[in-house]
């Protein structure tokens, strides 16, 4: 294998696959990077068995060919190199050599046998998405998955595809997003749970014009612009049903400026427990008001004017959960509704002028007594 | 013929020697005692075959005249108190007068005394009779032998135990009079070998040292508490290691030696949470109390003394254990290399204890200021380490800012930082655990948890064993935030759940805290409450092996900074560990 390649390309290239790399493996190839040859360039890959990344470069390729490159080590190589072309030859299995204008690195690599194979995706009836549409679903959604191990299903994006619309849903059990955009001529319906570290992938290294091939394998899913491509292992379902626990009858509602309630909340944060966040909020007609005590520290009040219909009502949360939330609100106002102390309320735009519907649950954080 | 008489004297003092003497340990007592109270400044003991055969007692005290000698074997006849009033207060061991008559009347008693000026005398006993006093060549001192003890008293004898068992006792009854009077030289032997050869000791410590061996002495913790006209001061065990030595308990009021349960309970309660269930603290505690508080007229042998108000003399006994064991390492441990930041002194135990939120409140300031009569109380008040109103005033202010140092995890199980004096290694989950213990208990006293609701609430599968402890406990659970119903058979829908930390996993929580309470591994924590909290605490807390962040770390040691015994878990284990410098040099062979 021989090629030569601009710094530029390869730095473009190890960037889109850097991060899929795993920082601990328990199996030496995975911290390397295939590289191969292909028609118009080479083709660098990488996966943590979870997800895999692969993008292809422009290059010139004296001779065919392939070989895994500690990845590490190669993109620290590539970000120091001088600003000439860079040559790149295997010799035997295990051997490159990297020449760029009078730097020369020699590298142990492994076969590239020994690379993991990617999953059978098979793309023939793919489902056809814009990317800019996905990426506005993740970065609303993806927020609020679990952290935590015990129900691995929350640790999943629940991302459901309908002929006229497609829709993520994320939630820890305490909290839940979901955003919803009309699309056409989607083909049939599925139900997808993703990892959202393959989502955050897929934000992050897709064009927001480009548009997507999308299908499922076996137990995988398989995401493919014309140059790069993403697979994921799936999550097994069922996803909890969701849409039972969304409110239908919040007969209390308030909208509010976004702004004034993302500060009040941050400055009864500062006096919240360290460990529950715990604020209490009561909604009077015309006023929110707010309160935070905690023991050994001190306590604290604010209040902001609002539009509040309904009976007053008192109601505490985990102030980080409200603020999570607030980050995502498109709008410059934000329509709260409730029902009483023990049940969720919901945080929703207001006015928004767009094709897509963005909802967030938060449970109440209650005081026992 | 009349059927009522009155009893010779001879008799009448075998009766009483019956309340005073029952075996040799009580007269070794007594003549120790009486050697103590004539200013001896060495004490030598001589027993043999357990005290059945001989029993003496050598002081260097004052000793008696030749007029005195005779009559202090007769009844009621004592130096040390002359009206009734003078019972009130007496500092004196003896002061009865009945010892050396009733131990006369059972056994072949020979005194010899000498007031030093002049010849001394020698008084020989045969039954409570004086047979002959005559000269004797003495130095100053007094010297009693007791041959033949219970010879003339059969009933007695007979419920001797062997003489290896008589022996103990005497051991254990002239330890603790060491353990009292440290400036005095006591050399005990038995059989003709040395037993216990204690030279005057400067501290308490330095004397269990010279009775138990140094490093047992080393170990221990200092106890020093004052509060009101109450004084404690002592040492106890490390909670770590009770249970590793047979335990030894050694109990003074105003310097007197004595036994009373409800004390060793005050200080046992000081250790609850810190040592496993079951297992009882080693004790050297010596009490002051104005002595118009206390009356130590009570019990022949004087080894109880009555209070007048006990309540706030035990409530400053487990205040007092509890300061050492929450303050161990303290000082130091919260202020890590103090000399490089000189900002930074190290904080006041008593400022953080008294503004930890579950500190004791003084319920009984009050209480204590009533019993005692003006004068003494005030004065003894004003030797107090921190007078009441500046404990309140310490109580409301808020906590000091707790200064962390740069920590680092490692082995994913400690946190480890560096101080002045050497290496301190947390265990996470130990420190965790205590920190939540304390919270969960605040909780269930306040009745303010947070709780969490759920989405999708959880439904449990529980064993009839689980089931039954949850039902239980029903009542507690959701005092810690547990919302959760019936829901047919063993299953339970919980639709609320704690929030502890955001790593909680509630669910695996309950389920793990019902196993447990079913294994009953907790059954003899005294209270149902605390039971729970221990064992929540124990399942909700991080494991070792979990990665923290810095943040999380900090957390965790502030949080730690703030609880009340922040160096034990509610096992008993140690939380913190602590690597000197000069351990750690001499591995390096850099000694």
């Amino acid at each position: 294998m021989r090629f030569t390649i601009t710094r530029e390309k390869l730095q473009e290239g190890l960037s889109a696959v850097g991060a899929s790399i795993p920082s601990k493996t328990t199996l030496p190839v995975l911290a390397n990077i295939l590289v191969e040859t292909t028609d118009k360039g080479i083709r660098l890959s990488g996966t943590d068995l979870d997800i895999a990344v692969a993008t292809e470069v422009a290059a010139d390729v004296d001779s065919p060919g392939g070989i895994t490159i500690p990845a590490k080590k190669l993109i620290e190589i590539a970000r120091e190199l001088p600003p000439n072309p860079v040559k790149v030859a295997s010799s035997g299995d295990q051997r490159i050599t990297l020449e760029c204008g009078r730097s020369k690195f020699k590298l142990l690599g492994l076969p590239k046998d020994e690379f993991p194979a990617f999953p059978a995706v098979k793309f023939a009836n793919a489902l056809r998405i814009k990317s800019g549409e996905l990426q506005q679903l993740i970065s609303h959604v993806a927020f609020a998955v679990s952290t935590e191990e015990s129900r691995p299903i929350l640790n999943g994006v629940l991302w459901e595809l309908r002929a006229d619309r497609m829709r993520m849903v994320a939630t820890n059990g305490h909290r839940l997003a979901k955003m919803e955009l009309p699309v056409n001529g989607g083909g049939g319906s599925q139900d997808l749970i993703v990892p959202p570290k393959a989502l955050e992938q897929i934000r992050r290294l897709f064009p927001a014009e480009e548009e997507l091939e999308i299908a499922k394998g076996e137990n995988h899913l398989g995401f493919r612009s014309p140059l790069t491509s993403v697979f994921t292992r799936l999550i097994e379902g069922p996803y909890p049903n969701y849409e039972q626990v969304i409110p239908k009858d919040n007969d209390k509602v308030c909208i509010a400026d976004k702004a004034l309630l993302t500060s009040a909340i941050k400055r009864m944060s500062v006096i919240a427990s360290d460990q529950t966040h715990r604020i209490k909020l009561s909604f009077n007609a015309g006023m929110l008001k707010f309160a935070v005590q905690t023991p050994d520290l001190g306590e604290a009040q604010d209040e902001i004017p609002v539009r509040f219909d309904g009976d007053p009502i008192d109601i505490g949360f985990n102030a980080s959960y409200l603020l999570e939330v607030l980050r995502f609100i498109p709008t410059d106002e934000v329509k709260l509704t409730l029902k009483a102390p023990e049940r969720a309320a919901t945080i929703e735009p207001e006015a928004w002028k767009d094709p897509a519907a963005f909802l967030a649950l938060v449970m109440p954080l209650r005081l026992v007594d | 013929m009349p059927r009522i008489a009155v009893l010779a004297s001879a008799v009448a003092d075998q009766i009483a020697a019956g309340e005073v003497v029952e075996r040799p340990a009580s007269v070794v007592k007594e003549l120790v005692e009486n050697a103590l109270d004539a200013g001896a400044s060495t004490v030598e003991i001589v027993v043999e075959d357990g005290g059945r055969t001989l029993v003496r007692v050598a002081d260097d005290g004052h000793g008696m005249d030749r007029e005195d000698a005779p009559l202090a074997l007769a009844r009621h006849a004592t130096s040390k108190i002359r009206a009734a009033g003078d019972l009130v207060g007496v500092a004196s061991f003896g002061f009865r007068g009945e010892a050396l008559p009733a131990i006369a009347s059972v056994s072949q008693l020979v005194l010899e005394t000498s007031t030093g000026d002049g010849e001394g005398t020698r008084v020989v006993a045969s039954a409570g009779t004086i047979e002959r006093v005559e000269p004797a060549a003495r130095r100053r001192g007094t010297t009693v032998s007791v041959r033949q003890l219970f010879a003339n008293a059969p009933a007695r004898l007979a419920f001797l135990k062997g003489s290896r068992s008589e022996w103990r006792a005497i051991a254990d009854v002239v330890t603790t009079i060491a353990l009292g009077r440290r400036d005095v030289r006591i050399v005990l032997s038995h059989d003709g070998k040395e037993a216990l050869a204690l030279p005057p000791a400067s501290s308490l410590q330095a004397r269990i040292g010279a009775v138990w061996g140094g490093a047992f002495a080393e170990r221990l913790l200092a106890v020093e508490h004052a509060h009101g006209p109450t004084n404690v001061r002592g040492l106890v065990e490390r909670p770590a290691d009770v249970g590793t030595a047979s335990r030894r308990v050694h109990l003074a009021v105003n310097g007197r030696a004595v036994r009373d349960a409800g004390l060793v309970r005050a200080a046992e309660a000081a250790y609850r949470s810190t040592i496993p269930a079951g297992t009882r603290p080693t004790l050297f505690l010596e009490l002051t109390v104005p002595p118009d508080l206390v009356d130590v007229n009570v019990h022949p042998a004087k080894a109880e003394v009555r209070f007048r108000d006990r309540w706030p003399v035990e409530r400053t006994v487990e205040e007092a254990v509890r300061h050492a064991l929450g303050t161990f390492e303290a000082g130091a441990w919260f202020a890590p290399r103090p000399a490089a930041t000189p900002g930074w002194a190290p904080m006041p135990e008593r400022a953080l204890l008294a503004a930890a939120p579950a500190a004791p409140v003084p319920l009984f300031d009050d209480d204590a200021e009533a019993a005692a009569p003006g004068g003494v109380a005030t004065a003894a008040a004003a030797g107090a380490a921190v007078p009441p109103d500046a404990a309140e005033e310490l109580a409301q202010r808020p906590p000091a800012e707790v200064l962390v140092p740069p920590l680092v995890q490692v082995g994913r199980t400690y946190l480890m930082f560096e101080r002045a004096d050497g290496l301190v290694l947390i265990d996470q989950h130990s420190a965790h655990e205590r920190i939540l213990y304390e919270r969960f208990l605040r909780q269930l006293a306040s009745g303010h948890a947070p709780s969490q609701q759920l989405l999708f609430p959880l439904t449990v599968h529980l064993g009839p064993a689980e089931a039954e402890a949850f039902e239980q406990h029903a009542a507690l659970f959701a005092q810690l935030g547990y919302r959760a119903e019936g829901f047919g058979g063993h299953t339970v829908l919980v639709s609320a759940v704690p929030a502890p930390h955001p790593r909680f996993d509630a669910e695996q929580c309950l389920r793990d805290t019902l196993a447990q309470l079913t294994a009953d591994r907790f059954a003899a924590t005294p209270a149902r409450h605390e039971r729970l909290a221990a064992t929540i605490a124990c399942k909700a807390a991080v494991k070792a092996g979990d990665a923290l962040s810095a943040d999380e770390m900090r957390a965790l040691y502030v949080a730690l900074a703030t609880t009340e015994l922040p160096a034990h878990d509610v096992h008993g284990r140690s939380t913190v560990v602590h690597l000197r410098w000069d351990e750690i040099d001499r591995r390096f062979g850099r000694a």
